[in-house]
């Protein structure tokens, strides 16, 4: 039988599960970040693809006010690359 | 360049006989931009109406509306003979007269009989959805009718059905949807009718024929073959005439077209029983040219006013100019893109220049490949010998720069399809920044990330500052100083910070003012300088607008949301390296070293991997290179100076493809 309390930590292991934590973070940074950012693009963009049918006009308008909350993903994206290297 | 075009407000007065030759000198300038006059008792035109339509106008209309419908009916859109033979506009009129009737009547004709033909198809489709039924149950169709003592009654019910009185049935089953017929005495008919309903039947019609289901649906059926290679025969002939007359159709409706707009052109101006007046703009530089084709024109009985630039106030809308961009022509598709987010007014900055070149470097910082970009370059090269229509040309070309740009940084970044061929041992060349990720076996060069988003950072920096720059410009040129404040304000304050933050840490790329000793508080003097801008920036800001003070850390999210060019274009090379490793090294290059049947198919898996992968890749880099630095064009740098909602210039008269005089 082996003794499970007694279970030896190498260093390498610790590196390695360091570097796990690392990704998991890395992961959520961008994966959360990306749920706000659809959840904020959602309900701008319905809005948007309906004033833009009434309006062709302010399709650049629409269009900027679509992507502002992109920049969170962005900035996930730009954590997460900053956790990883 | 970064000004539209300067232009001049012209007055054209003049008898009204002398109005159809000023109308047609007006249209073949192609230069005045009319200005509509409206009935609403302005200032020094009391007495004036707005003008009734020249002789002839409705007839004009008339033919073109006939002609229009012919090209509905062909499907045909006169852009699709461009380039084709131009005829002279004299010879399209004298065809018109004598060829138009006998065309449309043909075509009429031809069409009139078409639909009668689908209308018959329909009818006999109709026929045969009732017939259906009975063909399940062996009795011939005039069986159904004629007794005098026996009802007959015919539907369909999801099951077997118990009649309570004496009957005859018949049933031609066909899974829970039975087709049954009943025949029974006239007089039982209510209890009959009870029992059906409670069976939920439903009753339909019997068909009013003779003879075998079968074979009426046969006639059917061979009528309706019949009728559609008739109609096939009907849809060759019209492609036939529209061989034939297709251009000259085309022709007719340009020369219609601008005949038509001649006519109706007093609509716009204002006139009194003798006069008109056309008020318009015209481009400075081309008003000599137009005064003399005028006076030519009308034998100098016409009067030219130049009223000069009278808009440029602020809230004016109505007396502003219209706008026409004014740039090299390597800009010039780059106006599509502008227009898309809004013309600018005649009164402030035409940003297309600054865009035409930062937009294409955006877009190869965040590409970067030299395999996509040259892709992406045959694409757009190849698209534009298919596709038609300027606005689509001009963004194709958009699409061109960009891809030579994403093939300079692709040499740059020494990247085809992502940063590595995957397994095979070659190292391209050293980059000069390296986005190399250590992806597989062969990775070379870990990528430069801290670089790659200081850098983009940079980019931002210098944009914004740019922007604000011609804000000041903007707001200079109105007198008005107090935004004129705000917007230096803005710089001071985002450089402020940029000084603070320097004199504390220490970042790649960026100055290093962390050596300097240190005064106050820890902060040393470039930290002291910093403090004092931003507080000077915020004060300022706050004068100018205390709601803007919300606004103060956009210096911050804008500043960082540039370095979406690093973020994304990593991300989009994550993905192709990833695809080389999950194709080469993990699919094909096992199976190479001993073949096998199997490995065969794992080496065609891998290639399919790979295409597809990489088609997705190119697909998302176009996507994600064209939003993201399209977006930071229009959010981070219009923001900070560009109003837009200029009217377009669009001159009286049309560029003849088809027809010359």
């Amino acid at each position: 039988m082996v003794d499970l309390g007694v279970a030896t930590v190498t260093l390498e292991m610790v590196a390695e599960s360091q570097m796990g934590l690392k990704a998991i973070g890395a992961a959520l940074a961008v994966g959360l970040t990306g749920i706000g950012a659809g959840l904020a693009e959602m309900s701008i963009g319905s809005a948007a693809v309906g004033a833009t049918a009434e309006n062709k006009d302010i399709f650049g308008m629409a269009l900027l006010l679509t992507v502002i909350p992109e920049t969170i993903v962005i900035f996930g994206l730009v954590v997460s690359l900053l956790i990883l290297f | 360049m970064l000004q539209p075009k300067t232009m001049t407000r012209l007055l054209i007065v003049g008898s009204k006989e002398q109005m159809p030759s000023a109308v047609t000198e007006l249209y073949r300038h192609h230069v005045f931009h009319i200005t509509d006059y409206t009935d609403q008792g302005k200032e020094g035109y009391e007495g004036f109406r707005i003008g009734q339509p020249m002789e002839g106008a409705t007839e004009l209309s008339t033919d073109l509306i006939k002609i229009r419908s012919i090209e509905s009916i062909f499907g045909l859109s006169p852009d699709d003979y461009l380039g084709t033979k131009k005829r002279s506009s004299r010879s399209i009129k004298e065809i018109i007269e004598r060829e138009l009737p006998a065309i449309e009547q043909e075509v009429s004709n031809l069409t009139a009989q078409r639909s009668v033909a689908e209308a018959r198809i329909k009818v006999n489709e109709q026929r045969i959805a009732e017939l259906t039924p009975f063909s399940g149950i062996p009795l011939e169709l005039g069986l159904y009718r004629g007794y005098e003592t026996v009802s007959v009654i015919a539907g369909k019910a999801p099951r077997e059905i118990e009649i309570p009185v004496p009957h005859e049935k018949f049933i031609a089953s066909d899974k829970g949807n039975d087709t049954i017929v009943l025949f029974f005495k006239k007089e039982d008919r209510a209890a009959v009718e009870h029992a059906l309903a409670e069976a939920q039947f439903q009753p339909i019609p019997i068909p009013e024929e003779e003879g075998s289901v079968r074979k009426a649906i046969d006639a059917y059926e061979s009528e309706i073959s019949q009728l559609t290679a008739t109609i096939a025969d009907i849809d060759e002939k019209i492609a036939d005439i529209k061989e034939k007359h297709g251009d000259f159709l085309a022709a007719c409706d340009e020369v219609l077209s601008a005949e038509v707009e001649q006519a109706e052109a007093p609509l716009r101006f204002a006139t009194t029983e003798l006069i008109f007046i056309a008020d318009g703009w015209v481009p400075v530089s081309e008003v000599e040219n137009l005064k003399s084709g005028l006076a030519q024109a009308t034998g100098d009985k016409i009067l030219v006013m130049d009223v000069g630039e009278t808009g440029g106030h602020d809230d004016d809308h109505e007396n502003q100019p219209p706008v026409e961009f004014d740039n090299p022509d390597f800009a010039k598709p780059m106006q599509a893109i502008v227009d898309i987010y809004s013309r600018p007014r005649y009164d402030e900055l035409d940003p297309t220049l600054i865009v035409a070149i930062v937009f294409p470097l955006f877009f190869g910082i965040i590409l970067g490949d030299i395999g996509y970009g040259a892709v992406l370059l045959v694409l757009a090269l190849g698209l534009q010998r298919v596709l038609k229509g300027e606005t689509v040309q001009q963004l194709l070309k958009v699409l061109r720069n960009a891809s030579i740009s994403a093939i300079i940084f692709g040499v740059f970044y020494a990247e085809i399809f992502g940063a590595h061929p995957g397994a095979l041992d070659i190292e391209l060349w050293h980059p000069l920044i390296s986005r190399h990720l250590l992806i597989g076996s062969h990775a070379y060069h870990q990528g430069d990330i801290a670089v790659l988003l200081v850098f983009a950072v940079w980019l931002g920096i210098i944009q914004m500052t740019l922007g604000r720059i011609m804000g000041v410009y903007n707001h200079a040129r109105h007198r008005n100083m107090l935004h004129v404040m705000g917007q230096l304000s803005w710089i001071a304050f985002m450089w402020g910070a940029l000084l603070l933050i320097w004199s504390i840490a220490a970042i790649p790329l960026m100055p290093d003012l962390t050596m300097l000793p240190p005064i106050v508080m820890g902060l040393n003097i470039a930290g002291i300088i910093g403090v004092v801008l931003i507080l000077a920036g915020a004060i300022g800001i706050g004068i100018e607008s205390p709601l803007e003070l919300i606004e103060l850390p956009s210096v911050i999210s804008h500043s960082l949301s540039y370095t979406r060019l690093a973020a994304v274009g990593l991300s989009s090379v994550a993905i192709a390296m990833v695809v080389n490793f999950i194709a080469i090294e993990m699919l094909i290059q096992p199976q190479l070293t001993q073949l096998t049947a199997a490995g065969i198919l794992l080496i065609i898996v891998g290639i399919f991997v790979l295409l597809i992968g990489h088609l997705l890749n190119t697909a998302l880099g176009l996507l994600g290179g064209g939003l993201q630095s399209l977006r930071l064009q229009y959010v981070e740098f219009f923001t900070k100076f560009y109003k837009g909602g200029g009217e377009k210039y669009n001159p009286f008269g049309k560029k003849r493809n088809l027809t010359e005089d």
